[in-house]
C-alpha cells in the first residue's frame, strides 16, 4: 500500500505542471462567471462579491436548455450512427483480405483531409438540393460521415490485437457468425469502441461551423452556436456570461468521459483467452 | 445486420419535404439578422410578433446569425440560392452585391412618403446608379470619448480641438502620473484602417483621389508619422496592434487610457459597465488647418433578387422604418437616428452625446463605394500595423498598401 | 452470401457515408478553382490554372505554406512528445488516477474556438489574467503584449495547440496501451529484460499504430486547423501570423476571391494527400492479423 501511496505521488507530481496549465482557462472561466457586471474586465483574481446568480441569467440569455438538447440529440445520434457504420467496415478491414482494402484506408483519411472551411460551401449546396436544409438530422449524418474515418482507424488497429483463436473458438462450438460477432468479439474491443464514441460525441459537441451553416432558426441551434453568438460581433459582449456558459457546456462532455473511461484498462485482450 | 436506419431517412426526408412546403405555401417572409447586441435578437423577434398581428397572412421567421459570421453565411446561402428574402449587410458591401445582381432595386416600392421619413445623409450610402437598393437599418458616427477625471488630474479642461493640442495633452496626462495612457490606439482587426484615417482625414487626404489611392500622399505620411510618434513616446497603451477596438474600449472604460474615438454605443455601456466614470464627447481633432473628419457607417437591409415574396418583404421593411419601431431599436442599441421625425423626438435630441454626433454628421464620410472595398482596406490596415510594430519605415509601407489598392481599383 | 463479397458489403456504409462528405464537396472545389467565379461562387467562364497563378504570385500566400509546415510540425510533434509520457503515467494504477484522467481531457471538452477565445480574453496586455497572475506570482515586472507582434503571438498559438490536442491523442494511447497484457511485461520481467527493454520491444512496438494514428490524424486537423489563430489575431498583425487555412477564409469571405480560395484549398488538400501517401506506405506496413 505505501509503495502505490508514494507512486500516486510521484506521479501527481509529474503531472502537475501538465495540470496546472489545463486548469488555467478554467479557472480564468470561472472566476470571470462569477465576477459582477461591472467588475468582468478587471483582471484581478477573485470577485469582490462573487454572484452565482450569473449563471441563472446565462441559462435564459442563451435558451440554454433548448440548445443543450438539440446538441446532446445530434451528439448521441451522429455517434451511435458512426459506430453502426464503422464497426462492420474496421471488422473487415482487420479480419478480410481483399483488393480494395489499401484504397479504402486510404480512401477514409481523405475524407478528412478537405478544409471544412470550403468544405461547408459545398456540402451545404448539396444539403440544399436535398431539401434538407435547417434539419437537425442532416447535421447529424454530416458529423457522423466526418467522424467514419477516425472510428475505422481505431477499431481496426484494435481488433487486429484481438486474437482469431477467440471466434474460431466460438464457431467450433457452433455459435453463427453474428452471436460470434456481438457475444465474444465486440466485448473484447471495447477500449477502442470508448474512444471512438468518446471522440466522435466530442467532435459532434463542440462541432460549430456545419451548425450554423445547416441550421437557421434558432430553436434548432445546438450549444456552440448560441455560446459563440455571445461573443462574436457584438458591440457589448457579457463576459460573465459567455465564460459561464463555456464552462457549463463542457460539464456533459466531461460527465460522458468520466463515465467512459473507465474501459480504457489493460490487459482486457489476453486475458479473455483463458 | 443491414442498413437500418433506412426507412428513418425516407421519412425524415418526406417530412422534411412536407415542412419545406407548407412553410413555403404561407408566404413566410425571412430575414438574416446580425446581431450588434443581446437586445437585438428579441428586439426583431418582437417586431415580427407586431407585424404579424397587423398583417395576419403574412408570417415572418427571423433568422439570427452572429455578426462576424454575416458574410460567410450569406455567400453560402447565395451560392446555393437559399438565401433569405430580407438581410442585414454592411453597405459597404452593397456594391458587390448590386453589380453580381443579387439585390433587386427598392425604387417601386419607395413612396416619396416613405423616402421622405429618412435623414438623406444615412440614405444616400444605399443609392447607386440613381438607385435605391437598401434602406439604412443601423446608423453610426465617431467621436472623441475623453476621461474627464484623467483630464483634470493633468490640468485639462478642455478636450483638444486640433491634433496638435492632443499630442501636448497627452504627454501632460503622462507627466501626471497614475498610470493612464493619453491616446486609445486601435492596432487590430477590423476598422484599424479608420482609426488611421481620422488623422488622415484631418491632413486633407482622400482615401480614393481620381481614381487612385491617397493613402501615399503626404496626408497620410504625415498621420501616419503622427501616430507613430504617440506609439514611441509612449502616449498610448502599449502593444497597439493587440488592441481591437473591443479592447481599446475596455480599457477606456477601466481609466487605463483617457481617450478613444468609437461610436455611441459606447455611452449605453459605460452607463451599464462604468457608470462611475466621468467622460465626454468630443469632436475628432482636427488638423492643422482645421479640417477635421469623422467615419459615417449605416448597415442597410436588401432584398434578393431571387425572393418569392418581395411585396410581403417590403410590407415588414415599411413597418420597420416607421418611427414607433425606429425609436425602440437606436434606443436598444445606441444608433443613431436614420428617421427624421425619429431625430426630434427628445430622448435623442437632448441627449449631450448623441449631439456631438449628429453635429458631426454633415462633414461624415462613408466607406468608398468601389468593389474590393473590403481588401483595400486590409491592405491598409496591413501597411499600417507594420508602421505600428516598427517593423517598416512609413513611406515604404504606405506606398506599398497604395500599390496594391491601385491594382485592385484598375482590376475591377 | 459469399464470402468474397462479404468485406464489400461490410464496407459499403461507411464508404457511402463517407463519400457523401466528400466526393461532392470535392468535385465542386475543383469546378471554382478552375473558373473565374464571382464572389458568390457562380461561375463565369474557364479559366484554367489562372487562379493558382494569382496565388503563386501573392507573396503572402508564399508566406503561408511555411509557416503552415512549422505550426503543423510545431503542434503534432510537440503534442506527441507530450502525450506518451502522460498515457504511460495514466496507464498505471494509482490512487485518483481516474480524477486525473478526466482533468488532463478537460481541453478537449471545450470547443475549439471557445479555447481560443479564452485564451484571447486571458492573454490580454494591459487587463489579461496570465499577465496579473505571472506578476502577483513575482515572475514578470511589466506586462507583457502577447498578442501585438507573431514572435509573441505565434509561440503561444503553438502551444496552446499542443494543449488541446493533448487529450485526444493521451486518449488514443490510453486505448492502444488497453491492448498490452500484463502477461506479456510479467514473462519479459522473468526473461530478464529491464524497464527500458520492456518498454521498447513491448509498449512501444504494440502502441506503434496507435501512435501512427495520433500522428496522422493530428497532422491532418492541425494542418487545417482554423479557430485558435483565427481567434487569436485573424492571422495577424498583417499577415504575419497567417497560415493556409486562415489565408484562406480572408480569400474567400472577406475578398470574395473564391476562386482562389477553393485553389488554396485544393493545394493544401494536395500536400496533405501526399504527406499520408509516403508516410501510409513508409511507416505502417500492414500487420497481419495476430493468432
Amino acid at each position: 500500500m505505501r509503495r502505490k501511496a508514494l507512486r500516486s505521488l510521484v506521479y501527481w507530481l509529474l503531472l502537475a505542471p501538465l495540470i496546472v496549465v489545463i486548469l488555467f482557462p478554467f479557472a480564468v472561466m470561472f472566476i470571470t462567471a462569477i465576477k459582477p457586471p461591472d467588475e468582468v474586465l478587471s483582471p484581478n483574481w477573485w470577485p469582490t462579491h462573487p454572484r452565482l446568480w450569473n449563471f441563472v441569467e446565462m441559462w435564459s440569455a442563451t435558451d440554454f436548455g433548448n440548445a443543450i438538447l438539440n446538441s446532446l440529440y445530434v451528439s448521441v445520434l451522429a455517434t451511435l450512427l458512426a459506430l453502426l457504420v464503422s464497426i462492420p467496415a474496421a471488422y473487415a478491414l482487420s479480419r478480410y483480405r481483399f483488393a480494395a482494402r489499401g484504397a479504402f484506408r486510404q480512401f477514409l483519411l481523405v475524407s478528412q483531409m478537405l478544409s471544412p472551411i470550403i468544405l461547408v460551401l459545398g456540402l451545404f449546396r448539396l444539403v440544399v438540393s436535398l431539401h434538407l436544409i435547417d434539419n437537425v438530422n442532416s447535421v447529424v449524418f454530416v458529423y457522423a460521415a466526418f467522424n467514419i474515418a477516425f472510428s475505422v482507424w481505431m477499431l481496426q488497429s484494435y481488433f487486429s490485437t484481438i486474437p482469431l483463436d477467440l471466434e474460431e473458438a466460438a464457431w467450433m462450438e457452433g455459435a453463427s457468425p453474428l452471436t460470434t460477432l456481438l457475444r465474444v468479439f465486440l466485448p473484447l474491443a471495447t477500449p477502442a469502441m470508448v474512444v471512438t464514441a468518446i471522440f466522435t460525441f466530442i467532435n459532434a459537441w463542440n462541432e460549430f461551423v456545419i451548425a450554423l451553416t445547416m441550421l437557421r432558426r434558432q430553436e434548432s441551434y445546438t450549444l456552440p452556436i448560441q455560446i459563440f453568438s455571445l461573443v462574436a460581433g457584438r458591440y457589448t459582449v457579457e463576459w460573465h456570461y459567455v465564460m459561464g456558459a463555456a464552462l457549463v457546456a463542457t460539464i456533459p462532455v466531461a460527465v460522458v468521459f468520466a463515465w467512459l473511461q473507465r474501459y480504457l484498462v489493460r490487459g482486457l485482450t489476453i486475458g479473455a483467452v483463458k | 445486420m443491414g442498413w437500418m436506419p433506412n426507412w428513418r431517412l425516407t421519412s425524415l426526408v418526406g417530412a422534411g419535404l412536407l415542412a419545406m412546403t407548407a412553410a413555403a405555401a404561407a408566404g413566410t417572409v425571412r430575414v438574416t439578422i446580425a446581431e450588434y447586441s443581446k437586445g437585438t435578437g428579441p428586439y426583431f423577434d418582437q417586431a415580427a410578433k407586431d407585424f404579424e398581428a397587423k398583417n395576419p397572412g403574412i408570417k415572418i421567421q427571423i433568422e439570427v446569425v452572429p455578426w462576424d459570421n454575416l458574410q460567410q453565411k450569406l455567400t453560402t446561402d447565395i451560392s446555393a440560392g437559399a438565401n433569405a428574402d430580407l438581410s442585414i449587410i454592411g453597405t459597404r458591401w452593397l456594391l458587390d452585391y448590386v453589380q453580381q445582381g443579387v439585390v433587386t432595386p427598392l425604387d417601386q416600392y419607395l413612396t416619396p412618403e416613405l423616402k421622405g421619413r429618412f435623414i438623406s445623409t444615412f440614405l444616400t450610402p444605399s443609392v447607386l446608379n440613381g438607385k435605391t437598393y437598401g434602406l439604412p437599418i443601423a446608423a453610426s458616427a465617431r467621436a472623441l470619448y475623453y476621461n474627464k477625471d484623467i483630464f483634470q488630474k493633468a490640468g485639462l479642461s478642455e478636450p483638444p480641438a486640433t491634433w496638435a493640442e492632443f499630442k501636448a495633452d497627452a504627454e501632460k496626462i503622462k507627466a501626471s502620473g497614475g498610470g493612464a495612457y493619453g491616446f486609445g490606439l486601435q492596432g487590430k482587426e477590423i476598422e484599424t484602417d479608420v482609426y488611421f484615417y481620422y488623422a488622415f482625414w484631418s491632413y486633407g487626404g482622400d482615401i480614393i483621389k481620381d481614381g487612385k489611392s491617397g493613402l501615399d500622399s503626404p496626408a497620410g505620411i504625415e498621420a501616419a508619422k503622427l501616430y507613430k510618434s504617440f506609439i514611441d513616446g509612449g502616449l498610448t497603451q502599449p502593444g497597439v496592434t493587440s488592441y481591437a477596438r473591443e479592447d481599446v474600449q475596455n480599457l477606456f472604460k477601466q481609466g487605463k487610457v483617457a481617450t478613444v474615438i468609437t461610436a455611441p454605443f459606447l455611452s449605453n455601456q459605460i452607463k451599464a459597465e462604468a457608470p462611475n466614470l466621468h467622460y465626454g464627447v468630443a469632436a475628432i481633432p482636427a488638423g492643422p488647418d482645421g479640417t477635421r473628419g469623422t467615419y459615417g457607417v449605416t448597415d442597410s437591409v436588401v432584398l434578393f433578387e431571387n425572393s418569392k415574396n418581395k411585396d410581403e418583404a417590403f410590407k415588414f421593411l415599411d413597418f420597420l422604418f416607421t418611427t414607433e419601431a425606429r425609436t425602440k431599436f437606436d434606443k436598444v442599441e445606441g444608433f443613431l437616428p436614420v428617421n427624421q421625425e425619429e431625430a426630434a423626438n427628445p430622448y435623442f435630441a437632448d441627449n449631450a452625446d448623441l449631439k456631438v454626433f449628429a453635429s458631426l454628421l454633415p462633414k461624415a464620410r462613408f466607406a468608398p463605394v468601389i468593389p474590393g472595398w473590403e481588401e483595400i482596406a486590409d491592405a491598409t490596415s496591413s501597411a499600417i500595423q507594420k508602421i505600428y510594430l516598427g517593423q517598416s519605415e512609413v513611406e515604404p509601407a504606405l506606398k506599398e498598401a497604395a500599390a496594391k489598392a491601385n491594382d485592385v481599383l484598375t482590376k475591377k | 452470401m459469399s464470402r468474397r463479397a462479404t468485406p464489400y458489403i461490410l464496407i459499403l456504409p461507411g464508404f457511402l457515408l463517407a463519400a457523401f462528405i466528400i466526393l461532392w464537396p470535392l468535385k465542386e472545389i475543383v469546378q471554382i478553382a478552375t473558373h473565374d467565379v464571382n464572389r458568390f461562387g457562380m461561375l463565369r467562364g474557364f479559366s484554367g490554372l489562372a487562379n493558382f497563378d494569382a496565388l503563386f504570385g501573392d507573396a503572402d500566400f508564399i508566406a503561408t505554406i511555411g509557416r503552415t509546415a512549422v505550426w503543423t510540425l510545431g503542434v503534432v510533434i510537440g503534442t506527441l512528445v507530450c502525450s506518451l509520457p502522460v498515457a504511460l503515467i495514466l496507464n498505471q494504477d494509482f490512487h485518483g488516477r481516474s480524477l486525473a484522467r478526466v482533468i488532463i481531457m478537460l481541453p478537449w471538452a471545450i470547443s475549439l474556438t471557445m479555447t481560443a477565445i479564452v485564451w484571447r480574453w486571458a492573454l490580454n496586455g494591459e487587463s489579461g489574467m496570465l499577465n496579473s497572475g505571472l506578476m502577483k506570482l513575482g515572475l514578470l515586472g511589466t506586462n507583457i503584449q502577447w498578442l501585438a507582434a507573431a514572435s509573441t503571438a505565434f509561440p503561444m498559438q503553438i502551444a496552446i495547440g499542443i494543449l488541446v490536442s493533448i487529450p485526444f491523442t493521451v486518449t488514443i494511447f490510453l486505448g492502444g496501451l488497453s491492448s498490452v497484457p500484463d502477461e506479456l511485461y510479467d514473462a519479459a520481467a522473468i526473461e530478464g529484460a529491464g524497464a527500458l527493454a520492456r518498454f521498447r520491444y513491448i509498449t512501444l512496438a504494440l502502441v506503434k499504430p496507435f501512435i501512427n494514428i495520433a500522428f496522422v490524424l493530428n497532422a491532418i486537423y492541425v494542418f487545417n486547423s482554423f479557430p485558435i489563430i483565427w481567434v487569436m489575431t485573424q492571422g495577424g498583425p498583417a499577415n504575419s501570423t497567417d497560415i493556409m487555412v486562415t489565408y484562406l477564409y480572408k480569400l474567400a469571405f472577406r475578398w470574395g476571391k473564391l476562386g482562389e480560395a477553393a485553389a488554396v484549398s485544393l493545394l493544401m488538400f494536395a500536400l496533405l494527400l501526399a504527406f499520408t501517401l509516403i508516410y501510409v506506405h513508409l511507416a505502417m506496413r500492414e500487420r497481419e492479423a495476430k493468432a
